[in-house]
């Protein structure tokens, strides 16, 4: 707000002054930013490439560096937004419950290999980050990736992570997971859209799921499975994972 | 009015998971306790009333919109990670390709190693 380098008319800048002193402006270029990377995503046939989260990201980073904002004052509108997040953490209560029905004879093996992705899933990326010189804050960012962004942000601010940064590494985990996971799945000549749906999930949340819907119903179905699932083992696994690892490390 | 009815639900849990949170302790963030709540209710009871399926539906139809605002955070951080960039991607890379190898390798073998398993749907 103190340098709005775009806007040279006097006037403009008076309406610009008053306005991005109100929450309302962060506020509305945050839904602005979302519904045009909504209808890019849409646009491109739901690419993983053209992840919403990141093109109205990069939107948003564009606009508030050309109107030289801060985020304090971006965030004044925006946390009404971000609030939202804690009810939409409980409602994910709701899938998870939906999802339940599917488990009935597979919920051993399903159980068993969720516990393997998660626990290897938080705790290569917690021992590689360390081996390679990166700092705690760091560790406890990446331990929770795998989980949907609501969850992860929530576990890694309560085990000393940066729930920002915890949102970020989510994003990109998620691509990559769905990208990756695509690609191995061809090269291994995996069939099983069972086994594929629950890779999918546990390691890639919801982007995963996405494009696990793309190649086959039961892939995405066993993929949101497997994606509730890891949320709920990721919050009750992944704290006491830290613990473990932080004695040994 | 009625999906009035299923955010308050949603909240009123948002609240348990915070009160219980503080109250133990406990190294989890209260959304994700009440998330955990609210589906062991919605289990022993079987059944999820129209209000409540429709305000969590319309809260995660929007849940990229709710992550913006801290996504956007890190960029105004960036500095502070620029000497570890290389470990962060390494770290996601790696660790993300593992899981999904682990994962799949274990649920191929589990299932194998039933007799007759269901092969879902």
């Amino acid at each position: 707000m103190n340098n709005p380098g775009l806007l040279p008319d006097p006037g403009l800048k008076d309406i610009w002054v008053y306005l991005s002193a109100s929450p309302l402006l962060g506020l509305t270029i945050t839904l602005v930013a979302y519904g045009l990377a909504y209808r890019l995503y849409l646009r491109t046939g739901s690419s993983p490439w053209a992840n919403p989260v990141v093109t109205s990201v990069a939107l948003l980073i564009g606009v508030l560096v050309l109107t030289g904002s801060t985020y304090d004052d971006y965030f004044a509108g925006a946390q009404f937004v971000h609030f939202l997040l804690g009810p939409a953490t409980v409602a994910l209560a709701v899938p998870l419950y939906q999802q339940f029905s599917r488990l009935r004879q597979l919920w051993l093996p399903v159980t068993i290999s969720l516990i393997c992705g998660v626990v290897i899933a938080g705790g290569s990326s917690i021992g590689l980050a360390w081996l390679l010189g990166g700092s705690t804050e760091i560790q406890m960012s990446l331990a929770p990736k795998s989980a949907t962004a609501p969850v992860a942000m929530g576990i890694s601010e309560k085990i000393g992570g940066l729930p920002s940064l915890t949102a970020v590494l989510v994003v990109l985990t998620g691509i990559t997971g769905a990208l990756l996971g695509t690609k191995l799945f061809e090269w291994l000549r995996i069939k099983d859209d069972t086994a594929k749906g629950i890779a999918m999930g546990v390691a890639a949340h919801g982007i995963g799921t996405a494009r696990a819907f793309q190649v086959s119903p039961q892939m995405g179905a066993f993929s949101g499975l497997a994606m509730a699932l890891s949320a709920f083992a990721t919050a009750l696994l992944v704290p006491w994972l830290v613990d473990l690892m932080a004695a040994m490390l | 009015m009625v999906m009035l009815r299923g955010f308050l639900v949603l909240t009123a849990f948002f609240v348990i998971g915070e009160a219980l949170r503080v109250m133990l302790a406990l190294p989890i963030s209260g959304g994700v306790l009440g998330m955990i709540l609210l589906t062991l209710l919605l289990m022993v009871r079987g059944s999820i009333s129209d209000s409540l399926a429709n305000a969590s539906q319309a809260l995660i139809s929007v849940l990229v919109l709710l992550i913006m605002p801290g996504v956007v955070g890190v960029f105004f951080q960036a500095d502070q990670f620029a000497s570890e960039w290389l470990a962060i991607a390494l770290a996601l890379l790696a660790g993300t390709f593992l899981s999904v190898l682990t994962t799949l390798w274990v649920m191929q073998r589990a299932v194998a190693g039933r007799p007759k398993a269901g092969t879902g749907e």
